[in-house]
């Protein structure tokens, strides 16, 4: 178990003591009990706090045992200091003792448990680094659960093949991923959305001219098997733009936004290639509902303003842009303490 | 007025075979820049540039070659092809991390000086009657408050009075002490290598713009100009024009991973970044690329004057053409200019590599990263050139029919254009890390014909720089502008060529930054014309 916080551990010191003195208890033993746990020693923090009627102190007891691999001896105190606990008055307690609770239900592989525990957690302490690891972390025993069974159980499904190359994609390792999608789908020509994903994966895997017709055929053999597939229209309309084929790419854009009326890349991309032909009004509307679908789109947006200069609305562009601007504005990131201290920011 | 100095037939290249003729003519020196199998900074990434400028008034072009640490700069003499090191006599020893280079006539005594940017200290060496060169950034007011990362930089005449104002990009703000390592935070990766970190995560710098005073002289007025107002934008190369068509000169500013920048001027000695409302800030999908060189021509035959950015692998090279009065569309597919994106470019220029009249492009290129070595992608730390021909306003890439010169992989950085054997043919500099300068040719049948134009000014700045010419041939018009600076970190032959196809001879109009015109006719193919502005 992750020591506590040494933000937190004062004000549990200071809820400690002024528990021990209602109830008559040994404020001091409690006291080190907690500064005991603090520092990892939990056996000794078990010893000092076990026999206590404190609630804290069974808390606390309750901790150490998780905390030294006894789920099964700490799970009635884990759940009882989780439901007793205020949220308002005690919340690191009730934090605590919830993290350790689903610490060992996922140990036990009570997954479902777990889930219930780090949803509480997650509502009541949205920020909380210990929180959000410990939900990765289910997740990813979850996954690693799911993707046993499944290279166990179904060793010759195409799926197995797919999850390998999702896999390698997240890794950035694409040839690998080109290949177990091409055993995908010679495993299984017709499941949906594979030819998809290996036309993507050609895209990642290659810089050379050639793989944009190696991917423009994938994308077209996915439209054959879903043709109301807007994605790989679209797909198929960006290899054409660059190919130089710019009606044959107009006409995929328009099969896109047919297909799927509310997506805003095929509207920009569709409004962008009209703006090119002066079809000012048509651009203009599909770009309007463009950046409308997408109002964090810095694309819809920056095509719209395009757009309303090129067609001589000047007021209109001037205020699109000001929209612009907003999103083009950095957010806070993770750098903002290094800027601070080298003084760049204040 | 006009002197004929050259007389050198009809040259050109029918099938325009590179080669790179470097090590026989005598560029064989290495210019260290960093580490070759690893960097732990970006410093070692950025450098550096190239230039051609003929600094003992021979007319032939010498060439400059900046270094990083470990190195110097070194300056050739060309002497009949070959080129000779002159670096002591010339009074240039150095050191440092230097980065960029860009000429012009600052003092109007008829030498063409040039400034060296660095990270630390930046060199302004006043040209001494072509005999040797003096460092006088110190008495010319341009020493610095603290270590810059100065990186592009240009002459330009801004307030239109005779002489040559100084702009300055500045990249970021480093040093060893603060900046993390690689591995340090996640903008220190790259496709999971560990890298040098940056530019995203380091404090950004702002740009700067020295006046002339005209006495030696320049006044930093960076703030009360509008140019260090911009303050969120990593700035590389620089290439200035007048893209509006107001008679006054704009400057544009390729910028790295950041909206890259076009200062329009006000001509009360203010600057306007217009680059997001003008078009040519960010790509057609509204993303902010990482823009290194930036060259200006205009590829299209519309006599507007359009700019070409090269970015990041991944990327793409931006076209923007220039709708008329400075406003601007990506033109990037349209223009035939989207297959190639494994490459990271740098320098680059419009030059007539078969003087057909069609401006075609040659970036050089080259990786950031040498540890991309260890990766298992078709994407390398030594990347060849492309040469685009330009057919009637659409692009090709010439591939392998370029020629083993354009073939050859480097860790390209600067790249300078001009005719240094005065043959009619246009050759390019190369530095690039690490490596002797490359010196490209391009050979091929006689076919073309070509004019070359030295201007002088004389109420405009000596050097000319920021004249605007109009030449016509064969029922076609050109246009160009005389340019400090552009390409990356580089300065290409101040003279102007323009390829004429099969005409015998051009009209040539010339509007002086002063905004005199002039108006010549039947000026001769083939050779190159000294043309000096009418005195007031």
């Amino acid at each position: 178990m992750p020591a506590i916080s040494q933000v937190v551990l004062p004000a549990l010191l200071v809820l400690a003591a002024a528990s021990a003195q209602s109830q008559s208890v040994r404020p001091q033993s409690i006291r080190q009990g907690i500064e005991l746990f603090e520092k990892g020693r939990y056996t000794e923090a078990e010893a000092e706090l076990e026999g206590s009627s404190d609630k804290r102190a069974r808390a606390f007891v309750a901790m150490s045992r998780a905390a030294t691999g006894r789920c099964g001896q700490a799970a009635g105190g884990l759940r009882a200091a989780f439901d007793n606990f205020n949220k308002k008055s005690d919340p690191q307690i009730r934090r605590l003792a919830g993290l350790a609770l689903a610490r060992c239900r996922i140990a036990e592989k009570s997954f479902v448990d777990a889930l219930t525990l780090l949803s509480s957690l997650a509502s009541e302490f949205p920020d909380d680094g210990d929180v959000l690891y410990e939900t990765a972390r289910f997740h990813l025993k979850a996954w690693n659960g799911a993707v046993e069974r499944m290279f166990d159980r179904a060793p010759a499904s195409f799926r197995v093949n797919q999850l390998s190359a999702e896999i390698f994609e997240i890794r950035g390792q694409f040839s690998e991923a080109v290949a177990e999608y091409r055993r995908a789908v010679e495993k299984n020509p017709h499941a949906i959305n594979l030819h998809y994903r290996l036309g993507r994966a050609l895209l990642m895997e290659s810089h050379a001219p050639e793989a944009l017709e190696a991917a423009r055929r994938e994308f077209e053999a996915e439209i054959r098997l879903n043709p109301s597939d807007a994605v790989a229209e679209y797909q198929i309309a960006r290899i054409l733009e660059v190919e130089g084929e710019h009606e044959a790419a107009q006409e995929r854009l328009e099969n896109a936004v047919r297909l799927d009326p509310d997506f805003s890349e095929a509207l920009t991309a569709l409004g962008r290639a009209l703006s090119a032909q002066k079809s000012w009004a048509r651009a203009v509307d599909l770009l309007e509902r463009a950046a409308a679908l997408a109002p964090q789109s810095e694309s819809a947006h920056y095509n719209l303003m395009l757009v309303y200069r090129n067609a001589g609305r000047e007021a209109a562009a001037l205020e699109v842009k000001k929209r612009l601007d907003k999103l083009q504005e950095s957010p806070d990131g993770e750098f903002t303490d290094f800027l601070r201290r080298i003084g760049e920011l204040p | 007025m006009t002197r004929l100095f050259a007389a050198l037939g009809l040259a050109a290249a029918a099938a325009a075979q590179s080669v790179n003729v470097a090590a026989d003519a005598g560029l064989t020196h290495i210019f260290p820049n960093g580490g070759d199998e690893s960097k732990t900074w970006i410093l070692e990434t950025t450098g550096s540039g190239a230039a051609w400028i003929d600094y003992d008034n021979d007319d032939d072009l010498d060439a400059f070659i900046v270094s990083g640490e470990g190195g110097g700069n070194r300056l050739y003499r060309n002497d009949e092809g070959r080129f000779a090191d002159v670096t002591a006599a010339a009074g240039l020893e150095s050191e440092g991390w230097g980065q960029g280079v860009c000429a012009g006539d600052y003092d109007n005594d008829g030498y063409t000086d040039f400034l060296v940017t660095y990270w630390g200290r930046n060199r302004l060496y006043r040209n001494l009657a072509g005999e040797r060169f003096v460092d006088v950034a110190a008495s010319a007011g341009l020493l610095q408050d603290r270590v810059r990362y100065n990186t592009g930089c240009a002459f330009l005449d801004y307030d239109n009075d005779g002489d040559l104002d100084l702009f300055v990009a500045n990249y970021l703000k480093f040093d060893f002490e603060t900046t993390p390592r690689p591995g340090d935070n996640p903008y220190c990766y790259y496709r999971s290598i560990p890298t040098a970190c940056g530019p995203r995560g380091l404090p950004f710098d702002c740009n700067l713009l020295y006046r002339n005073d005209g006495e030696g002289r320049f006044t930093d007025v960076s703030n009360e100009s509008g140019i260090a107002a911009p303050a969120r934008n990593y700035s590389l190369g620089v290439i200035t024009g007048d893209w509006n068509g107001d008679g006054r000169v704009d400057i544009y500013v390729a910028c790295d991973r950041t909206p890259s920048l076009l200062y329009i001027n006000r001509g009360d000695g203010k600057f306007e970044d217009e680059a997001l409302f003008r078009g040519a800030a960010l790509d057609a999908d509204g993303r902010a690329l990482s823009g290194m060189g930036v060259a200006a021509g205009d590829y299209n035959g519309d006599a507007a004057v359009d700019i070409f950015r090269t970015n990041f692998s991944d990327e793409r090279a931006t076209l923007y053409r220039n709708r008329g009065a400075g406003d601007f569309d990506e033109a990037t597919l349209s223009a035939g200019i989207g297959r190639n994106t494994r490459y990271v470019g740098w320098g680059v220029g419009f030059f007539d590599v078969d003087n057909d009249g069609w401006k075609d492009l040659l970036l050089v290129n080259g990786h950031v990263f040498p540890e991309v070595a260890g990766l298992a992608a078709d994407i390398r730390y030594r990347q060849r050139s492309i040469l685009y021909r330009n057919r009637g306003g659409r692009f090709e890439d010439a591939g392998e029919e370029a020629g083993p010169g354009v073939a050859e992989p480097h860790a390209a950085r600067g790249l300078a254009l001009g005719d240094y054997d005065n043959d009619g043919q246009v050759e390019a500099l190369i530095n690039s890390q690490n490596e002797p300068p490359a010196l490209i040719r391009f050979d091929g049948e006689p076919k073309n014909s070509w004019i070359a134009l030295k201007l002088e000014g004389v109420q405009s700045n000596r050097s000319a720089i920021g004249a605007h010419i109009r030449v016509t041939a064969g029922g076609r018009s050109q246009v160009d502008s005389v340019r400090s600076g552009g390409s990356y970190l580089s300065q290409s032959d101040l003279r102007l060529h323009f390829g004429l196809g099969q005409a015998k001879s051009a009209d040539v109009e010339i509007r002086w930054p002063s905004g005199i015109r002039r108006r010549l006719t039947n000026l001769a193919a083939g050779m190159t014309h000294r043309i000096t502005e009418a005195a007031p």
